[in-house]
């Protein structure tokens, strides 16, 4: 384990690789949804994935957490590696894997009860805490990271879909990073938001990239250059272009990226 | 050229008028809803409230020691060797004895005016000296069961013309009714008997009641509740949540479907083959009944079941295994409090369809004449294995009767019934709205 590791961190370059995908396929029954797809995610980065609608970025992002578990016409071949561990082997539990790979939905989606809950519910499931205290703890903590502590800590009692849209989302961002994952799976989680309290979660997204790797899908390519450091393009499930983001907006290699950020497919 | 918004074009005024038109059917619809509700409410209130209502004749009795307590000792055993038809000619002597007070002149025959009590009142005193044996050789005043005709006739059932016809009565014994309650002896109170006694011949329609109905009916729905609600539940949770989408398990739902649409006497039969001929459980027993309910109400359950899972917003599950809860875990934190109104509602639909079931029951003997209430459990019939009858079947019955006293007391039952559905389906609207969870 420990030399594995070390031997992952001696291949990596300038930044240490946190999920690697090789030759990922997906099938939704009959469909073929991710045609053979390669890429590298570096550590404490945010990595946006873009492309026009049903080009299978969210569908990708579904597999690093294997979500696709649950839909029964799925299939996934490939591998996708996490710290060098392949997280579609027979022997690793999807429920262990999604306490380390936290998602956030595109539709902010507590749970019907008290924002306490709501971010307690994950540590106490995996059993994170000892006491009260501690789970008291990693609330504050969670709730502090996802810049709600402040609205909420008058009302931790409060049903958390009381809360604004905005607030919502942080509340998930909040729960998500309450299982202390490494990585935050984020499906365009600001696209049921206004621009006030997108531009609140964006700011979130580039905090939260201190501590974790975060990979974003989202539609809006003015958001993927905010605040992502890599983009990958994706088109009709293949993946076209993955580079610096700066690169993706400014020169892209491939004319199917440059007809897309410049609007003219999509 | 520009048309004017002040004048309504010849397309809008149709299509308004279509509009008005089909609003009109609707209203028409619900009036005449309404009216056959109102009219079938009429009807049910109208011939049944009667039956909770019942004639009483108060009588100072003489109970001498010489005839029911020879002995002197007050031994239950000796004493409860004097039957019923010990007890009937204190009562008819004591009429007797009040209406030759009262200076009611009659010349109707002892035995005629025994008749005005009911024969069942024998067995009310009967058990109150039994109960209390000290009575014996005092004079008591008791409230005594009047007979069904003379119920009938201050019901207004019983009439002059109908009696002069009738071999039970005669205008005659009306008439002493009369007197008697103008001299303030006949008493009309809340039947509480009704929901207490069980079934009673065809001479005694006065003394028959719902007791043996109700406790048989509660016996099959806990029966159904106990069995129909977690196998309901667990099928729905599994076919809904964890079993693979294929071919088999398409199979299975479309069957259930039509489960829910099978005839309920196939049910009886079912029952009557499985239960009683095979299995070997008594007949007419309250478990059968409510195995064969059981089997009845689970697709509506398990239909209603995985209607409200269903309604649970994916993006809940979503939530729950993001955060890394096992499918378990998800379903049962998550998902199974969100639809509980649902399934308790379901439920309780079930339950009240259950409860008001007749066809199979008929096909389980649950039609018999019970005359003792049916203990919980017996040893040699096991929990709920003695026979009862059930409020529906009990209707039905009563219905075949000749007597027509017995039509008061079936829509008496009826009206019973519906009281229990209403009781059901207003707990079913509270649960809705006390578990009821927005998001």
């Amino acid at each position: 384990m420990e030399d594995m590791y070390h031997a992952d961190r001696a291949t990596s370059t300038m930044q240490d690789i946190k999920i690697s995908a090789k030759n990922v396929q997906v099938h939704y029954g009959d469909t073929h949804a991710i045609k053979d797809v390669n890429v590298e995610i570096a550590d404490k980065t945010v990595t946006a994935f873009i492309g026009p609608s049903g080009c299978g970025k969210s569908t990708f992002l579904r597999c690093i957490n294997r979500m696709n578990d649950t839909i029964d016409i799925c299939r996934v071949a490939g591998d996708i590696l996490i710290d060098g561990e392949d997280i579609y082997d027979p022997k690793v539990d999807p429920v262990q894997l999604r306490a380390k790979v936290g998602m956030v939905f595109q539709k902010p989606n507590p749970f019907p009860k008290s924002i306490y809950d709501n971010v307690a519910y994950g540590p106490k499931i995996h059993g994170l805490a000892r006491n009260k205290a501690e789970l008291d703890e990693i609330v504050e903590k969670s709730l502090r990271k996802a810049a709600l502590w402040n609205e909420a800590k008058d009302r931790l009692d409060a049903p958390g879909t009381g809360l604004s849209g905005g607030q919502q989302q942080r509340l998930c961002i909040a729960r998500a990073i309450a299982t202390a994952p490494e990585v935050l799976l984020m499906d365009e989680p600001c696209s049921a938001l206004d621009p006030i309290a997108t531009a609140q979660v964006e700011e979130l997204i580039d905090e939260l990239r201190q501590s974790y790797s975060v990979v974003i899908v989202t539609h809006s390519m003015q958001q993927a250059a905010r605040v992502s450091q890599k983009t990958a393009f994706f088109h009709l499930g293949n993946l076209v272009e993955y580079d610096d983001t700066d690169k993706i907006f400014t020169n892209p290699e491939d004319s199917r990226t440059e007809s897309y950020i410049s609007g003219r497919i999509g | 050229m520009t048309t004017s918004l002040l004048t309504a074009d010849a397309r809008t005024t149709k299509r308004n008028k279509a509009e008005a038109r089909f609003k009109a059917y609707g209203l028409g619809a619900i009036i005449l809803a309404m009216v056959a509700l109102v009219f079938l409410l009429g009807s049910v209130l109208g011939n049944g409230l009667s039956a909770f209502q019942q004639t009483y004749i108060t009588l100072d009795v003489t109970l001498p020691e010489e005839k029911l307590d020879k002995s002197g000792e007050r031994d239950l055993a000796v004493m409860s060797k004097v039957t019923t038809i010990g007890y009937a000619p204190l009562l008819r002597d004591a009429l007797i004895a009040a209406i030759e007070a009262q200076g009611i002149e009659t010349t109707l025959s002892k035995k005629d005016i025994g008749n005005l009590i009911s024969k069942e009142a024998a067995a009310t005193v009967r058990n109150r000296v039994l109960a209390n044996p000290d009575l014996v050789g005092q004079t008591v005043t008791f409230d005594l069961l009047a007979s069904g005709r003379i119920d009938g006739y201050f019901k207004d059932r019983v009439t002059m013309e109908s009696a002069a016809l009738d071999s039970n009565t005669s205008p005659e014994a009306l008439m002493i009714a009369d007197a008697l309650k103008d001299a303030g002896m006949v008493a009309t109170k809340f039947n509480w008997n009704f929901f207490i006694w069980a079934d009673a011949s065809d001479q005694r329609p006065e003394a028959a009641g719902l007791g043996v109905a109700i406790l048989g009916s509660l016996y099959m729905m806990a029966v159904v509740l106990c069995l129909a609600l977690p196998i309901g539940v667990a099928t729905s949770i599994y076919l809904e949540e964890f079993a693979p989408k294929n071919r088999w398990t398409d199979v299975i739902e479309v069957n259930i479907s039509n489960l829910a649409a099978v005839p309920s006497i196939v049910f009886g039969i079912l029952g009557l083959a499985i239960f009683i001929n095979f299995m070997q459980f008594n007949q007419s027993s309250p478990l059968v009944g409510g195995l064969v309910l059981t089997l009845m109400t689970l697709p509506t359950i398990i239909i209603s079941t995985r209607a409200a899972l269903k309604s649970v917003p994916p993006s809940i599950r979503d939530a729950a295994l993001g955060v890394g809860a096992s499918k378990m875990q998800s379903v049962f934190h998550h998902v199974l409090p969100l639809a509980a109104p649902g399934i308790l509602t379901g439920t309780i639909i079930g339950l009240a369809q259950a409860l008001g079931e007749t066809a199979p029951l008929l096909l389980i003997g649950m039609v018999a004449f019970v005359r003792e209430y049916p203990a919980a459990f017996s040893p040699d019939a096991g929990l709920f294995g003695e026979p009862a009858v059930a409020l529906p079947v009990q209707v039905y019955n009563w219905t075949q009767r000749s007597d027509p006293a017995f039509f008061e007391r079936a829509f008496g039952a009826v009206i019973t019934l519906l009281v229990f559905l209403l009781i059901m389906n207003a707990v079913a609207i509270y649960l809705r709205r006390r578990f009821e969870r927005r998001w």
